[in-house]
């Protein structure tokens, strides 16, 4: 399959997608619910990117290349309503992501300050029960991530969704903790998270100032 | 959709006696809320792992409220709201002194909400059990608990020879049986130019097309009766009323692609649809419609009734199949489409059940016949169905084109009490709304399309001269916000934000709506978040003083300065001295 990428002809496999190829080509396309170890997913729609000759903006992580295609992963309006969705995510958080994570890294890359929309977020709840890993509700982005590196890389399938709509999250087992579930705390969760919702005490505690630590993490 | 989990129940499928949700559902039923032992339990029997059942559980409106020994569900749908605005369930909630999603100390009673029981020809619908009563009285026997069953709606066509008001008798199916090849049906479906009725309108014979060029046989029709859309009871009334030719329309599509197996999911919402339809099947297999070789023909088809378990989305198709095998219902990005991998992995065809109802005359009188029932418009007629403002509410069948203040004037005799129509609301909650001085407009696709509007699901929901906009809007996103499924982030976050924007007091930053409105629009996953802005849009061009709509300026005040990323312009260059592009 031969296409255009930002002004290159790039020649890929078919069943490529537009993520694949762009990335290939070495064009910075965000993302924020895509990791290359597991199916793409489509949810973020950060990934955002103009196609010639299509009704609208479409999500590059899912969309297969096509001969002739001609794609322009700069596409202003793309970008527009990409960077709006970034900040729409970030107007659920009560605090900004640590400075390390890659939501922090694509919220900087759109220039998001305040959110120009503001409301309801997310509520503080944290689970501290496994020997390291945590999880922080109030970080999660619902990108599903975790569950589908359960499902997907470690075949654990000790995380899922929980609820819909904006009171969508994440939970390990029956809502019991990691440490009564199938989980068989191999990090893969803590390791794609995006946000540090799911993370490893060690690095929680590294990452806070520790006169915050008693808050943030039950004992 | 997880390719793993649909393998897992793919590799017990037979085997499994019921899905996740369906032992769930029995549970909440049987004891009025779920506990992690009926969760283990619904684990064990559908093979799913326990953390993906704790998913299911907490997602569908039916799991969630915990029930009383009288569970009491009040209706919160638009032809409801039309009426009275909310008034009947602020009665129920004071009468039963229960808030909405409550239960009684004592387990007595609980009241929950239920987003349209589809009795919009009378409004004011409440439910107990299977008993759905409607209309004046309905909240004060919910509080007393002497609920008696509504009276179903009637029925009309325009047309001298009704399509699809009239029973179904098989002569389609046994026409094509015995003189149609599926390559011959399936080119006659094509050639009828037959539309989805579901919303999208997409062509029927090309979604067909793709799923019958599948090799062999073990693919799957499924209908989708999960008519969600608050104020259309269409697909309620072909399901109750014309049950034979939804299933005629089935096996056509069956015989048309070669499929096996048949599957109707019906919403929950409409307790009398799955019996009707379940005696329906067994009538059809006794009489040799349904079953193996059928009427000689060399095709086995059977059909199975699937209930839902209370989602809108679940009428997106990807989520529809999810929740028919019993997972949470969440959209899935297409590509795969269902006519590659849908229903436990099989080719699909999913189809609304008036789409499929549309096929046996199609089958019996021929894609030209089809074409000359709207004369000059889309092919085929149309059923719209009446809110209880109109005069004569009800199904209406009606050609293409027919302009729209003449089916609201002709058959649904304008509105009652000599109220005036301010605006119409079409084809579900994702459609725009027709301002009342715009009656003239065709109803046809393209006609309503340059209207911001669209046919939809058929449904014309009147809101008289009482009617608040911004009040509307509100309720509108309320559903809307609801119902997200949460799977993409512009609908999870924005319909949220824009039901804030407008629940607020005073003014609305237009310039801030309008772009969350264009986010949802354009980077939405599914058309629930890419339809919801549509009514918004057609509130902000007629009725803007009183969606409280100003100009840019108006609103919550903090006026865009020079550091907001949204005010760069192309050339200006970033630090590293590219230009940035916005």
């Amino acid at each position: 399959v031969k296409l255009t990428i930002d002004g290159h002809e790039v020649e890929v496999e078919s069943g490529t997608t537009i993520l694949e190829a762009a990335r290939a080509a070495g064009r910075y396309v965000p993302t924020l619910c895509f990791d290359e170890r597991m199916d793409p997913f489509g949810a973020c729609r950060v990934c955002m990117v103009g196609v010639e000759g299509a009704p609208g903006p479409l999500a590059a992580c899912t969309t297969p290349c096509r001969d002739g295609m001609v794609v322009d992963t700069e596409d202003e309006t793309s970008r527009r309503i990409a960077g709006a969705t970034v900040e729409l995510v970030m107007s659920e958080l009560p605090d900004d992501p640590g400075g390390h994570t890659e939501l922090a890294e694509v919220a900087g890359f759109f220039g998001i300050g305040e959110p120009r929309w503001q409301g309801e977020q997310r509520r503080p709840a944290h689970d501290g029960r496994h020997p390291y890993l945590v999880i922080q509700h109030e970080l999660c982005i619902s990108c599903g991530r975790c569950v589908r590196a359960c499902d997907e890389v470690q075949g654990a399938f000790a995380l899922t969704a929980t609820g819909r709509g904006f009171g969508s999250g994440i939970t390990a087992g029956l809502d019991s903790g990691f440490t009564d579930s199938t989980c068989v705390s191999c990090g893969a969760c803590a390791d794609t998270c995006p946000t540090d919702a799911i993370t490893e005490h060690l690095l929680l505690e590294l990452a806070l100032p520790s006169d915050k630590e008693g808050e943030r993490i039950p004992t | 959709m997880s390719r793993n989990l649909i393998e897992m129940l793919r590799a017990r499928e037979g085997e499994a006696p019921a899905t996740a949700l369906t032992v769930l559902k029995e549970a909440i039923d049987e004891r009025g809320q779920i506990s992690d032992d009926d969760r283990r339990h619904a684990a064990t029997v559908s093979g799913l792992p326990e953390a993906t059942v704790y998913g299911i559980s907490s997602f569908y409106d039916d799991l969630l409220q915990p029930r009383g020994r009288r569970h009491v569900c009040v209706c919160t749908g638009t032809a409801c709201w039309a009426r009275d605005f909310g008034e009947h369930v602020r009665e129920v909630e004071n009468g039963l002194g229960l808030a909405m999603g409550e239960r009684s100390a004592d387990a007595e009673i609980s009241l929950g909400q239920t987003v349209c029981l589809g009795f919009c020809h009378t409004g004011e619908a409440v439910r107990e059990g299977a008993i759905v009563d409607a209309g004046e009285g309905s909240p004060e026997r919910a509080v007393a608990g002497t609920l008696r069953e509504a009276p179903e709606p009637a029925g009309t066509s325009m047309l001298d020879e009704p399509v699809l008001l009239q029973p179904g008798d098989w002569s389609g199916l046994r026409r094509a049986l015995g003189e149609l090849s599926p390559e011959a049906l399936l080119a006659e479906v094509k050639a009828a130019e037959l539309r989805g009725r579901g919303g999208a309108g997409f062509p029927a014979g090309m979604k067909w097309e793709f799923a019958a060029k599948a090799p062999g046989t073990d693919k799957a029709i499924v209908v989708n009766g999960d008519e969600g859309d608050p104020g259309s009871y269409i697909d309620k009334y072909l399901m109750e009323q014309r049950p034979e030719l939804l299933l005629e329309g089935m096996a056509l599509a069956a015989w048309a692609v070669s499929a096996r197996h048949g599957i109707v999911f019906v919403r929950s919402e409409y307790p009398r649809s799955l019996p009707i339809l379940q005696a329906a099947v067994e009538r059809a297999r006794d009489d040799g419609h349904l079953g193996e070789d059928i009427h000689g023909s060399g095709l086995d088809f059977d059909i199975e009734v699937l209930e839902g378990a209370g989602s809108y989305v679940v009428g997106e198709e990807t989520a529809l199949l999810a929740s028919a095998q019993g997972l949470r219902g969440t959209v899935s990005a297409r590509p795969p489409f269902p006519a590659e991998r849908g229903w436990h992995g099989k080719p699909t065809v999913v189809n609304n059940v008036e789409t499929l109802c549309n096929v046996p005359f199609i089958a019996r009188a021929g894609a030209e016949a089809y074409a000359a029932l709207s004369p000059g418009a889309t092919s085929g007629s149309k059923l719209v169905c009446l809110n209880e403002r109109f005069n004569t509410p009800g199904v209406h069948e009606v050609r293409f084109g027919t302009p729209i203040g003449q089916i609201c004037e002709q058959l649904g005799g304008g509105l009652r009490d000599g109220h005036e129509i301010k605006a119409l609301q079409i084809g579900g909650p994702l459609g725009g709304i027709l301002p009342g001085w715009k009656l003239d407009t065709p109803f046809d696709f393209d006609e309503l399309a340059a209207e911001g509007c669209m046919v939809g699901h058929g449904s014309i929901l009147a809101f008289d001269e009482r009617t608040d906009m911004r009040h509307l809007a509100r309720h509108l996103l309320e559903f809307g916000a609801h119902e997200s499924c949460g799977k993409c982030f512009p609908c999870r976050i924005g319909l949220q934000r824009g039901l804030e924007m407008v629940e607020r007091e005073g003014p609305v930053d237009r310039d801030r709506l309008e772009a969350l409105l264009e986010t949802l629009e354009l980077a939405s996953l599914c058309a629930h978040g890419g339809g919801m802005p549509a009514p918004i849009r057609s509130l902000i061009a007629h009725f803007p003083d009183e969606l409280g709509v100003g100009g840019g300026d108006a609103g919550d005040g903090d006026p865009k300065g020079p550091d907001d990323p949204y005010m760069r312009r192309p050339a200006e260059p970033d630090e590293e001295g590219k230009p940035v592009d916005w």
